[in-house]
């Protein structure tokens, strides 16, 4: 009896001083209550926290790792100049591996216990896919996604909270598809693709203009770098073009395997496997064997192109992202993948500011949704966010490879998924510069 | 004709990769009696070193030698340092600490050499030959490789089958306190048996990286068809060893080239069963015939 009652004592004592305590945190702290945002969160007085998943070790590390060092790079540059209405952004990189189940992880770890107002630029679609539902049942706002995949745009009911960045891979198949029909209407294509919603959403675009001139259709499995099998396949079916959905080693991996093989036809490749800088980094120095200049090797490449890389240093958005990388990017080179982070967290800003001074969960999807068409980025297309879309840039243009530089074919093209005709785009998108300060200004 | 011919070749070249690989873990399994799997990730730090050297403009032989040699140097260090004081533990804890070596190694060469791919170049010419139409997807590299390999193999059965050190080094594998009796010096022989398995290993990773792309986790692939080439062969035998990565990979090509990529390691996995079910102990192993 009596220890039950010194038990009991303790635990008052104990839960009294719990309480005091409390109180008194809740006394300390006084900017809580006020600035409208108190409940917000993630977002206080002078702070904003956002995160997201990246792939900062394992396979799908090279490159990718590269996009959320431009995001941090830019949020600096940001912050040094006084943040947005008055809030520096701390930005959290939480590493999947890009691996689905350690991206639930992450994303738990992220919204539970970093408690981010926002995730912004979460990296792949196996890995992403597996989070998209939890972000928007615990209505986290999930930014330009860092996926091409239809999925994060298409069904705005059932992902309220969800939004795509980079144009969607039906877009661009679709473009590309009557390029090649309307310049090679006689052309055997064959198509290498991604054996994922990479590859099918691709394959689902080129098929609207190119269903009649597809003979051999090849997919290669991530991580399995052999490919030589289904270049063959791609060689036997006589095609005079190939169209590849593929990542950047991939589009290195063909290129060695058709030399080993013979094998000439003309190439294309989508956006996310063209970065000349890279695949062509990694050809040069086969230079020992038979190609001479690995950037050569890719000439006459077809590829397309939706944002200024560094391979144009003297467009304006470049000069802006060269500036902030040499400020607050640290030693390493600019590279495509640092732009890409750059240009989506150049977004991630503009949505901020057309939030409003008291931003919520809720406020920045709304104004997202309302003003988003109107956001002047780097984008050579507008991104087509309203009510009833979330998808990303509405568009891109054709290019050819030459010197490892990107040679446009065409004016920038726009649609939309289904059988929304393509048309050039006349919004000047492409032709606009970034504000003198590098910091978008609030939509008025 | 021409994507049979050109599947086949790229099996065969695919194969001896495969089979590069599971001598050195033969050769391991030969001589200390447990499996690494820390292998892949050896042979990965000392391509590395190899392609430091030959970017500071080293030739590739040069490259290729301290490869080698830094191979047999960090088999060395790894059983001195890690694995002898396991060593008279039960054999599975020696096998877990492979596993745990293979992540250390993995982040290590991630902090180090960084994560990006990198091209390896190749010493030979990476185009394939022809004659007349038909091309024979077969480079100068491709055929180096083959080479190497059956070398490598034969080496490892003279060693085993007709030197003494060979016998010793399977004697102290075999059991310790016996070999111990009969005057083997057993411990250096387990450093013998890592270094040289490292060798190996080293061998193949320089191998699978010719005229390819590394980075961190280039050779993981490998390491599984690596480990069921090793088992098909009955990982007691070289040439089981070399048969077992031929199968595996003229298969794997011809699944991939003719049903699809997806199922290659399905297919990897059936290989293995089907060889498995008709014998346990692999297609090379001798029967086990005074086991009491």
């Amino acid at each position: 009896m009596r220890t039950w009652s010194r038990r009991v004592t303790v635990f008052t004592s104990v839960l009294t001083a719990g309480a005091v305590l409390a109180a008194c945190g809740a006394g300390g702290r006084p900017d809580d209550s006020e600035g409208g945002s108190a409940d917000v969160v993630g977002v206080t007085e002078d702070s904003i926290k956002i995160g997201a998943h990246f792939p900062l070790t394992g396979v799908a590390a090279p490159g990718y790792s590269e996009i959320p060092s431009g995001h941090k790079a830019y949020y600096e540059y940001v912050n040094a100049n006084g943040g947005i209405h008055g809030r520096k952004i701390e930005f959290v990189v939480r590493d999947d591996a890009y691996n689905p189940t350690q991206t639930s992880q992450v994303t738990n770890e992220l919204v539970l216990s970093d408690e981010i107002f926002a995730m912004v630029g979460g990296l792949g679609t196996p890995t992403h896919s597996a989070v998209v539902d939890f972000l928007n049942g615990e209505k986290v706002p999930d930014l330009f996604v860092s996926s091409g995949s239809l999925q994060w745009g298409d069904d705005v009911e059932s992902k309220p909270y969800t939004f795509g960045w980079q144009p969607d891979y039906e877009t661009e198949g679709k473009i590309v598809g009557q390029w090649v029909k309307q310049n090679m209407p006689d052309a055997r294509v064959g198509l290498f693709l991604q054996d994922d919603d990479f590859g099918e959403d691709g394959e689902k675009g080129l098929r609207q203009y190119l269903d009649k001139q597809i003979v051999a259709t090849e997919r290669y499995t991530s991580g399995n770098t052999d490919v030589a099998p289904q270049i063959a396949a791609l060689q036997a079916a006589d095609v005079d073009v190939v169209l590849g959905f593929n990542t950047p080693s991939y589009t290195a991996l063909t290129q060695l395997t058709a030399k080993k093989l013979n094998f000439d036809p003309k190439w294309f490749y989508s956006n996310v496997g063209s970065d000349p800088e890279l695949v062509g980094s990694l050809l040069a120095r086969f230079s020992e064997g038979a190609v001479k200049d690995g950037s050569s090797l890719l000439d006459g490449v077809l590829t397309t192109e939706y944002i200024p890389g560094v391979d144009t240093p003297d467009d304006p958005w470049m000069e802006l992202w060269q500036q902030v990388w040499d400020e607050h990017g640290g030693d390493a080179k600019l590279t495509n993948y640092r732009v890409y982070g750059m240009s989506q967290a150049y977004t991630f800003v503009q949505a901020l500011q057309a939030a409003g001074p008291n931003p919520t969960r809720e406020g920045i999807v709304e104004a997202i949704e309302q003003a988003g068409t109107e956001f002047d980025g780097p984008a050579l297309a507008p991104f087509r966010y309203s009510g009833d879309s979330h998808m990303g840039i509405s568009g891109l243009r054709v290019s050819e490879l030459k010197d490892g530089k990107a040679d446009p074919l065409t004016p920038v093209l726009v649609t939309d998924i289904g059988d929304t005709p393509i048309t050039e785009d006349n919004s000047g998108a492409g032709n606009d510069s970034p504000p003198e300060d590098g910091i978008p200004d609030p939509i008025s | 004709m021409q994507q049979f011919l050109t599947t086949a070749l790229n099996g065969l070249t695919q194969g001896m990769i495969f089979a590069a690989f599971a001598l050195a873990l033969v050769l391991i399994w030969r001589s200390t009696r447990i499996v690494n799997f820390a292998q892949a990730p050896m042979a990965m730090i000392t391509v590395y070193v190899a392609l430091v050297i030959i970017d500071a403009g080293y030739s590739y032989w040069l490259g290729f030698a301290a490869a080698l040699l830094s191979g047999l140097l960090l088999g060395a260090v790894v059983e001195r340092v890690a694995i002898r004081p396991v060593e008279d533990k039960p054999h599975i804890n020696a096998v877990i600490l492979t596993l745990g070596l293979f992540i250390v190694l993995h982040a290590l060469a991630a902090v180090i050499f960084g994560s990006r791919y990198r091209s390896f170049p190749a010493p030979f010419g990476l185009s394939g030959f022809k004659v007349g139409d038909m091309n024979i997807a077969l480079t100068g590299f491709g055929v180096f490789s083959i080479l190497a390999v059956l070398a490598v193999m034969l080496l490892l059965v003279l060693l085993f089958r007709f030197t003494n050190v060979g016998l010793m080094m399977r004697a102290s594998a075999f059991n310790q306190e016996v070999a111990r009796l009969l005057g083997v010096r057993v411990t250096r022989m387990l450093t013998q048996g890592w270094a040289l398995a490292a060798m190996v290993g080293s061998l193949s990773g320089l191998l699978i990286a010719g005229g390819n792309l590394v980075h961190p986790a280039y050779m993981d692939s490998v390491v599984v068809f690596g480990f069921v080439a090793a088992v098909l062969g009955g990982l007691d035998s070289p040439i089981g060893a070399v048969v077992g990565g031929l199968i595996l990979g003229l298969s794997l090509s011809f699944v991939s080239g003719y049903i699809g990529s997806e199922v290659v390691a399905l297919a990897a996995l059936v290989i293995l069963m089907v060889v498995l079910l008709l014998r346990p102990g692999g297609l090379f192993s001798h029967a086990p015939a005074r086991r009491v």
